[in-house]
């Protein structure tokens, strides 16, 4: 017997729900001027200040942890938690001074000896970033606002590096509890509401009523919304419905604008191929300067850029970023495209007829780059082999499993570079090659004063240009958009504009 | 019954362990370096090997299934890798989400579709082409594609409805419509095309049997000969498709999700897999085959009540 009374309700209901269209809501769509809204492409791996990660996820934890120092958008030092800082004679002993105002949101108080124990769970943590205090021995509480970080040996960067994930400040009465990794206790402008929050999803933050610093703190509410779709981040723009966004790349950006917002370009990534084989263990060619050099000259970067980069970005043959002392704008153009160069070079070096090489290729990359690669390279008669990696990419590059390989890394602060490209123990140098003039260049820019530091920096950037470690193509340009009412700074070296950046247009 | 529920749902806890088993295998077969996919390509190699120890992803794979499932048996399915949040209540709270989107589209389509499929059997003649003509087409276009006409259409020109996002009912119930329905709608109409063809065709099968005859024959007018009578014999093989479709709309609800940011399961169904965080998927997997188990025993008990025939076998 079919229930008409039933089927009349449910019909009703449903006309509800789409009749309810019309009085369409948008008072929870969080556009409202005392609400800032981001859109960001990645989810937040953990709030858990041991092992946060930073870059794309950088406005999580700047939500609800204050470092402690901070940056201004060009890279310069200023005070945060720590209002003064100083090294001893020889770099290895820096006295940090702390403000004594601050509690976290436990109503802990913040000390040195939160400071020292916050910072030891992150060196030993499973931070992406934890060798960021790779060289920090012991950190020590000398007084209630003082606190002593005894190195290893000096690290010019780890200043910079206080004012990233390695700084932020954690209750050390949270630390270990069961729900540590999605309900964070910092003393940072932001408190994440749980209750509201989707993980994973989007991410509501109530402003802290009892911050020390409110003048950085520019809205009442912050909302964090992830858009792991490109689709569904140019419609949420198209809506209007976040005030700031990263755009996972280029692709949109005329309808970004059309839509009414604006697009702030910034350079952080250069791409290319990496070189690791220097030592030619895995092919003997690459151990030769000339095969190196001859894979810069191969490779049209202007046409790569064009034609996968979007016309977006600056060709260049150095890896170092413009902001850095090492950067020397001749190097931009040092192997400009010349196919019948790259062929003399090869047969110097004794492959006039041809020679093979091994790369990894891989899904997650845009295809064409492989085909392009593979077609350049033939024309001066070097035969690329693929293998598909799949998601096994980075591990295979850093297992080491390739000599040659195309790679977009994030262009760091120097020593922070150094360290992740060029030293023998670095990530990025995963054959562990050692120059002992690059050794010694960088044991300058590790102790030396200032200017020895950045001449040094200089000749090291040129000498890695000279020995083709890399070939890069051009830096990219990634692309945060903001709407009419939001103005951001972008941040040197960081993929996503520091929070207290981000403020109600004037 | 009772023996046909606990039949039922003991055969759904086999499929359960079998789905679970087959899904860990593939899952770990594809897995790569997963803890150098959750720390990204600054983490030093130590930082990795540290990771990995730390999710026990050294062990052997049937010491690290024998965890999950003894785990599992306990209600424990563990934390999400890849944002430490436990993976029972990330399910829990995006369960009501995906199946406010699933309900809504089943209802939308079991309305419309038995007004079409009816209309359509009993009509006859140019009726009975448009339906079919609509039904095609809805089946042909792909689920995406409508959400995307949808969207662009309702959202971002009408602005009728946000693009993107989710308001809770408890929050805003205007809010949670003006969030769902185009979703719903996005999800719904391939389900319409689909059952309103299958009604008709049970319909007008009915409409020849005898016993039609015999009832009109007794002076019963029309109408109450196919409300009455018709409807309840063609409602049995609709609603089997309307199971088959619940089951599908399930999975179209992955699209959907992703189009219009909505934080159900089909989204964390995409970022879970496509990371290889397997507590998650683990968890998804058996909430989704949970779901299905129990949609097709609620049919299986509908069924028996419309028609007393099928309880016999």
């Amino acid at each position: 017997m079919f229930r008409w009374k039933s089927l009349t309700a449910v019909v009703a209901v449903a006309a509800l729900a789409l009749t309810g269209c019309s009085a369409s809501d948008t008072s929870s769509s969080g556009s409202g001027s005392d609400t800032l809204t981001l859109g960001v492409i990645v989810q937040n791996t953990t709030f858990e200040a041991a092992n946060i990660s930073f870059a794309n996820e950088s406005p999580y934890g700047q939500a609800v942890y204050d470092t402690l120092l901070k940056e201004d958008p060009t890279g310069k030092l200023l005070p945060s938690l720590a209002t003064e800082w100083s090294y001893n004679d020889d770099n290895t002993v820096l006295t940090l001074t702390l403000r004594d105002d601050v509690k976290f949101t436990d109503g802990t108080a913040f000390n040195a000896d939160a400071a020292a124990q916050n910072l030891t769970r992150f060196r030993d943590g499973t931070s992406p970033n934890a060798s960021f205090l790779a060289a920090l021995g012991t950190a020590t509480a000398v007084g209630d606002t003082t606190v002593e970080l005894t190195l290893t040996q000096p690290d010019p960067a780890l200043l910079h590096y206080l004012s990233q994930n390695a700084g932020m400040q954690e209750s050390p009465a949270a630390f270990g509890a069961a729900d540590v990794q999605t309900n964070p206790v910092g003393s940072g402008p932001y408190i994440l509401d749980t209750a509201k929050t989707v993980v994973g999803t989007s991410y509501e933050f109530t402003k802290n009523p009892d911050y020390w610093d409110p003048d950085s703190v520019h809205y009442d509410n912050l909302s964090i919304k992830v858009f792991a779709d490109s689709t569904s981040m140019l419609n949420a723009i198209k809506g209007g419905q976040v005030n700031g966004a990263k755009l996972a790349d280029n692709t949109n950006n005329a309808e970004v604008e059309a839509a009414g917002y604006t697009i702030n370009p910034f350079e952080l990534d250069w791409t290319g191929l990496i070189i690791f084989d220097r030592d030619g263990s895995m092919n003997p060619a690459l151990a030769d300067v000339r095969v190196r050099q001859a894979l810069n000259y191969a490779i049209d970067t202007k046409a790569m850029l064009t034609a996968v980069g979007e016309g977006l970005g600056t060709p260049t043959t150095q890896i170092f970023p413009t902001t850095s002392a090492a950067y020397d704008e001749d190097l931009d153009s040092r192997y400009a495209f010349d196919p019948a160069e790259a062929k003399k070079l090869l047969a110097a070096a004794g492959y006039a007829d041809g020679l093979t090489l091994e790369m990894p290729s891989t899904s997650l990359g845009n295809p064409a780059v492989f085909t392009l690669i593979q077609q350049q390279l033939k024309d001066v008669g070097i035969t690329v082999n693929y293998t598909d990696t799949g998601t096994n990419f980075i591990a295979d590059l850093l297992a080491p499993k390739y000599g040659v390989t195309w790679m977009q890394l994030q262009q760091d602060a120097d020593w922070a570079l150094i360290n992740f490209e060029l030293t023998p123990n670095a990530s990025f140098n995963p054959t562990k090659y050692q120059d002992p003039k690059v050794d010694a260049l960088v044991a300058t820019i590790g102790t030396g004063t200032e200017d020895e530091a950045d001449a040094a920096l200089k000749e090291l950037n040129a000498y890695i240009v000279e020995q083709a470690w890399f070939a890069p193509w051009y830096r990219v340009q990634s692309s945060y958009a903001t709407d009419a009412k939001t103005t951001a700074l972008m941040q040197a070296g960081n993929a996503y504009p520091y929070l207290w950046n981000i403020t109600p247009a004037s | 019954m009772f023996r046909f529920i606990l039949r039922r749902l003991l055969s759904g806890v086999v499929l359960l362990f079998l789905i679970s088993t087959i899904a860990f295998t593939l899952l770990y077969l594809g897995g790569g370096d997963i803890a150098r996919r959750i720390l990204g390509q600054t983490a030093s190699a130590e930082t990795v090997a540290l990771k990995s120890e730390q999710l026990g992803l050294n062990r052997p794979v049937l010491v690290q299934y024998g965890d999950w499932l003894a785990g599992a048996m306990r209600g424990d399915l563990g934390s999400s890798w890849f944002t430490g949040q436990l993976v029972t209540a990330g399910i829990t709270s995006r369960l009501s989400v995906t199946l406010s989107l699933v309900i809504g589209a089943i209802l939308l389509i079991a309305i419309i579709s038995v007004a079409l499929g009816v209309w359509a059997a009993i009509r006859g003649g140019w009726a009975d082409k448009v339906v079919q003509a609509v039904s095609i087409l809805g089946f042909a276009i792909p689920g995406f594609l409508i959400a995307l006409g949808l969207v662009t259409l309702f959202a971002l020109n009408l602005k009728w409805f946000k693009p993107t996002g989710y308001t809770a009912f408890t929050d805003s119930p205007s809010g949670w419509a003006a969030s769902v329905t185009l979703p719903i709608v996005a999800l719904a109409i391939g389900g319409i095309a689909g059952v309103a063809q299958q009604v008709r065709g049970s319909v007008v099968d009915a409409l020849r049997q005898d016993y039609v005859r015999t009832l009109r024959s007794r002076g019963l007018s029309f109408n109450r000969v196919v409300f009455k009578h018709v409807l309840r014999n063609a409602g049995g093989p609709a609603l089997a498709v309307l199971a088959v479709q619940f089951v599908g709309l399930l999975g179209g609800a992955v699209i959907v999700e992703q189009i219009f940011a909505i934080p159900g399961l089909g989204q964390v169904a995409v970022q879970a897999t496509t990371q290889g965080d397997i507590p998650m998927v683990m968890g998804l997997v058996v909430a989704t085959a949970a779901i299905v188990v129990i949609v097709n025993l609620l049919i299986d008990l509908l069924q028996g009540w419309l028609n007393p025939k099928v309880r016999l076998s």
